[in-house]
């Protein structure tokens, strides 16, 4: 019996936009993306992993990869999985992201690891299914994505994917907005905004004076980007049966005016009309008649009063790997500790369970 | 009493007198301010041998320190040029001159022609030339031939200081590309300067030393050793006429052709290699239009085909010595 | 309430949509004309790429420079050279905007700001690093920007001019028309990482890849970074992303491109078709209007093409003149 297939999706193409030049937002570069997930690998082989899938790329990090691990093979190290490569076009656009999820997904893989922004995460969630997935952030905004050590995400997914840890602990469920333009679906995992502009554009936004609405599914009020908003209004946990929706006014006739860092380093003011409570499952319609859709930060879509737009908050929309809870569970289980019984003795001094 | 500067300040000089004119007048080079983002004295250095010290405090906005990129940093003068910008861009030694070559030969030598006429690049670019410095190979070449080959460039090389001075501001003031090649071993050559701002018209040669038996065509550095040489022939009853150059291109070929009318007999000494060389290029020109004036076969003297040595004991024997000049002018003369 | 949604207004719409078509048919033009023969040396057409050249010289006036490379016809265009003097300098007439000295790959116009088509690739980034360091002396408020290939984003001129417009902080813009070809040789084998945004974040500048078969979204981008230059903000990278429809020179026969590849560019990837949909479909340009562009275009390249072929060679004595501007 063949052991369990980790999927791998790192965008070598995220963090490019037009947020380079009006906020401060990073750029990854490729040796950097290609070293996250030589840790994530080396996590999840520590943890039984032995067999990891990837899409594939032209921008570099499919060479760096094979060049590392060939490395460390001639060195007699064994601290990678067999890594290989979906047998797919590559056309450097978010497709490619859309495409390897559809793939592994049919390959029933244990678990999908994300390298990206919130944008890489939502094109990987439509397609996932019920596969779980870890997010790793190497985007331009990272709302959805928890900012942690990739060796660690490896190690946990590896816990995950090899059962180490029970599902009931290893896997979250997650809220996500979904959304219909007419026949089109789409969806979102942080945040949809309602903007004036009714061109796609450069994607990105950032002026307030185009907000006409935002519909968020979660918000801390240490996020970044949109939602942002409400996480320094009336914050909402990702496992929160409930999301929020505002209504943006001009700043100078609003109620209230709010400063928020709707990217990285932009702080923006915003002028707010009301912010309100969205139930689950309860279909909403934008109040403007006119302008585009923006999925976690990203305009996709434009709309006029002749297209029909529903934007609905679900639960249990997909699952993430639970990176604290995996770890929490391995520290108490002792999984990476090799003892000859004098574990529980150790253990039961400090306190703990065997 | 006139007043006596070197030709390395008389440089310094030239360029104040026309940064203070001229607001457009900006220069740009490694280190020809000094200490750029470092923590110790501004001004440090004022070029690698103290040419420019002095300008940054005079000309802030006028003087650039730039990364050692000279392909950007010359293109970049060059860019200037044709957008209303008078700039000197610093080579630090002509030899550094292939990395940024195709930025001089490609683009501002050819930007008048190939634009029908439309476009004016006003850029100088001076540079370091020659031997004797103990330099060795890559530092110490006498690459005027490769820039006066070229059409649409104008090549300067002075042997003196006040050539210097007025020249150099003549290439400041003129709205071509020039090329202004300083001899490191002239630096501290002194000789009579005004005080007071000067042009030298290109295309002039200065006859040093006027004589009626040969001809010696020289320009920078060997025109001192020419001078040297005709000194010792006098005593053979040898009269040299010595013609200095000064500009290589535009060249005057006036001058030259009526000395060799009036001796009949021509010595080119040039401190460049021979293939292709001002020597190779002026005798040939006098070959055609003064064949008949000729007594003689034309004497070139010349650098070896070789690169230049490091050793003092080779590098002595590899830049034409006065003795090399008289031995060709008697060879001349014997036949 | 405006019924246009596009932040341009029909009149700049309409400019945009004149623009790239007249490029286009330039172009076109051209392909045809130089397989008859009629064509003396090399031309390199910008087919297919006219949404990056119009998107951006949108936001630029007289003042600002750019440099631009062989494939430069789309520049020219865009920055304002006369497209009849463009057409008879390709033929090499007297009349032509280089006086027929230049030719295709060195057309220029330093009144309009456009110091050259070159065919040197890489070589216009130090000169527009000149042309910024000039506006930010003489103080005008203008900006430069270098058009490279992806090819000659591999040149050391290119690589120095990021870091000198960088230290100091030039109001230089570097525009990396990606169109996937360095003459036949594919981006995957030529450049490494095939990031040119990480190539301007090593240089300490921020880089931007953008659709540039997209004319909004290279118009949008090249707005912010123009302004971020204008404001003292320093240099930007933009890369354009695109497709270029016929060879790298005309007489290339392509074998180079993938089964099925010109096909679907032509069908998939024509930025005019893709501006002109957009735009009808939003109901602010009509086809008639639209058409009646494209009967305007073609009429005024036809009339280039009769006028070049009629207009005079350079005299013989031309030959010698303008080489200085006194010797």
């Amino acid at each position: 019996m063949t052991g369990p297939v980790v999927g791998i999706i790192a965008n070598p193409v995220s963090a490019r936009d037009i947020r380079r030049v009006i906020s401060h937002a990073g750029c990854l570069q490729i040796t950097d993306r290609a070293g996250i997930v030589l840790r994530v690998l080396a996590g999840l082989a520590a943890s039984g992993v032995r067999e990891v899938v990837m899409m594939p790329d032209r921008s570099g990090l499919r060479g760096y990869l094979t060049r590392a691990m060939s490395r460390a093979e001639n060195a007699g190290e064994t601290k990678f999985p067999e890594l290989r490569f979906l047998d797919m076009k590559v056309s450097g656009q978010a497709a490619d992201s859309a495409n390897a999820a559809r793939q592994m997904r049919r390959m029933d893989v244990a678990a999908i690891i994300v390298l990206g922004g919130d944008g890489t995460h939502r094109v990987v969630v439509a397609e996932c299914g019920d596969v779980p997935i870890a997010g790793i952030s190497t985007g331009t905004n990272n709302a959805f994505p928890e900012t942690r050590e990739p060796t660690v995400t490896g190690l946990a997914v590896g816990l995950a994917a090899t059962g180490a840890v029970p599902c009931a602990a290893a896997f979250a469920d997650n809220k996500r907005l979904e959304v219909t333009i007419n026949d089109r679906q789409e969806i979102a995992l942080v945040d949809v905004a309602v903007v004036r502009d009714r061109v796609v554009g450069s994607r990105a936004i950032w002026k307030p004076d185009s907000f006409t609405e935002l519909f968020v599914a979660f918000a801390e009020p240490t996020s970044i980007g949109m939602s942002s908003i409400v996480g320094l209004l009336a914050p909402v946990k990702r496992g929160a049966p409930y999301g929020r929706r505002v209504i943006f006014e001009r700043p100078e006739t609003a109620p209230f005016r709010l400063s928020a860092p709707i990217a990285p380093g932009l702080m923006q003011k915003v002028g707010v009309q009301s912010v309100e409570t969205i139930k689950l499952h309860a279909p909403m319609t934008p109040t403007a008649p006119a302008g585009s859709l923006a999925f976690d930060g990203e305009r996709e879509v434009t709309f006029s009063h002749d297209d029909e737009v529903r934007i609905i908050l679900r639960d249990a929309a997909f699952r993430t790997i639970d990176v604290s809870a995996c770890m929490a569970h391995a520290a108490t289980k002792g999984r990476f500790v090799e003892a000859d019984g004098a574990l529980s003795v150790f253990t039961r001094q400090l306190g703990g369970s065997a | 009493m006139a007043r006596k500067l070197s030709m390395k300040d008389a440089i310094n000089e030239a360029v104040d007198q026309e940064m203070t004119r001229d607001p457009t007048v900006i220069m740009m080079g490694e280190d020809i301010v000094g200490g750029a983002g470092a923590s110790g004295e501004e001004d440090a250095w004022g070029g690698v041998l103290g040419v420019t010290k002095g300008l940054y405090a005079k000309h802030r906005n006028q003087m650039i320190d730039t990364p050692l990129s000279e392909s950007a940093y010359v293109g970049a003068a060059i860019g200037a040029a044709a957008c209303g910008l008078r700039p000197i861009a610093e080579l630090m030694f002509v030899d550094f001159i292939g990395v940024c070559l195709d930025q001089v030969y490609n683009q501002a030598a050819k930007f008048r022609y190939m634009f029908g006429g439309k476009a004016e690049t006003p850029v100088v670019i001076r540079a370091m030339c020659g031997a004797g410095f103990r330099a060795a190979a890559q530092h110490s070449q006498m690459l005027a031939p490769i820039f006066t080959h070229i059409p649409g460039l104008k090549v300067v090389c002075p042997s003196n200081a006040y050539d210097t001075k007025g020249l150099l501001i003549q290439s400041i003031r003129d709205n071509d590309p020039v090329i202004f090649l300083e001899h490191k071993n002239l630096y501290g050559h002194i000789s009579d300067v005004p005080e007071e701002s000067y042009t030298i018209p290109f295309g002039e040669a200065n006859v040093v030393r006027e004589g009626k038996h040969a001809t010696i065509v020289t320009y920078g550095q060997t025109v001192h050793r020419s001078v040297d040489a005709a000194a010792a022939l006098t005593k053979d009853g040898v009269e040299c006429e010595v013609i200095d150059l000064r500009t290589l291109s535009p060249i005057d070929w006036d001058t030259v052709i009526e000395s060799v009318e009036k001796t009949g007999r021509l010595i080119c000494v040039d401190e460049a290699n021979p293939r292709c060389s001002i020597a190779a290029d002026v005798s040939a020109h006098v070959a055609q239009e003064a064949f008949k004036a000729l007594k003689g076969p034309i004497m070139m003297v010349t650098a070896p085909h070789t690169p230049v040595p490091f050793s003092p004991a080779l590098e002595d024997i590899y830049i034409p010595t006065a003795d090399a000049i008289a031995s060709a002018v008697r060879k001349s003369m014997a036949r | 309430m405006s019924n246009n949604p596009f932040p341009l207004s029909k009149e700049r719409l309409l400019e945009a949509y004149r623009m790239m078509r007249t490029i286009r048919e330039f172009e076109e033009r051209l392909h045809v004309d130089f397989a008859r023969g009629d064509i003396p040396g090399f031309v390199h057409l910008y087919a297919g790429e006219e949404a990056a050249a119009t998107g951006i010289m949108m936001h630029l006036n007289d003042r600002d420079r750019i440099a631009s490379t062989h494939r430069g016809h789309g520049h020219c265009i865009a920055k304002g050279v006369d497209v009849k003097e463009m057409m008879a300098e390709i033929y090499g007439k007297a009349t032509g905007a280089c006086r027929g000295k230049g030719g295709s790959m060195h057309i220029a116009n330093l009144s309009k700001g456009m110091m050259g088509a070159n065919g040197i690739l890489g070589a216009g980034a130090p000169l527009i690093c000149g042309a910024a360091l000039a506006a930010q002396k003489l103080g005008h408020g203008g900006v430069g920007v270098s058009f490279v290939g992806d090819g000659a984003s591999n040149q050391g001129t290119f690589l120095e001019s990021l870091n000198l417009a960088s230290v100091w902080n030039l109001p230089a813009i570097f525009v990396v028309e990606n169109n996937g070809y360095a003459e036949s040789t594919s981006v995957e084998w030529a450049v490494a990482g095939e990031s040119y945004v990480d190539r301007a974040t090593g240089f300490g500048m921020p880089g931007v890849s953008v659709d540039g078969t997209d004319f909004f979204a290279v118009y949008e981008a090249a707005g912010e970074i123009v302004k971020r230059a204008r404001d003292g903000g320093g240099p930007s990278l933009l890369e354009c992303t695109m497709v270029r429809f016929h060879g790298h020179f005309e007489g290339d026969a392509q074998t180079y491109r993938g089964k099925g590849e010109l096909e679907d560019i032509h069908a998939n990837k024509d930025c005019i078709k893709i501006f002109r949909n957009r735009v009808r479909e939003a109901g602010v340009v009509s086809d008639a209007e639209f058409d009646k562009i494209d009967n305007a275009v073609v009429a005024l390249i036809e009339q280039a093409v009769i006028e070049a072929k009629a207009a005079p060679l350079p005299k013989a004595a031309e030959l010698l003149t303008d080489v200085y501007v006194a010797y």
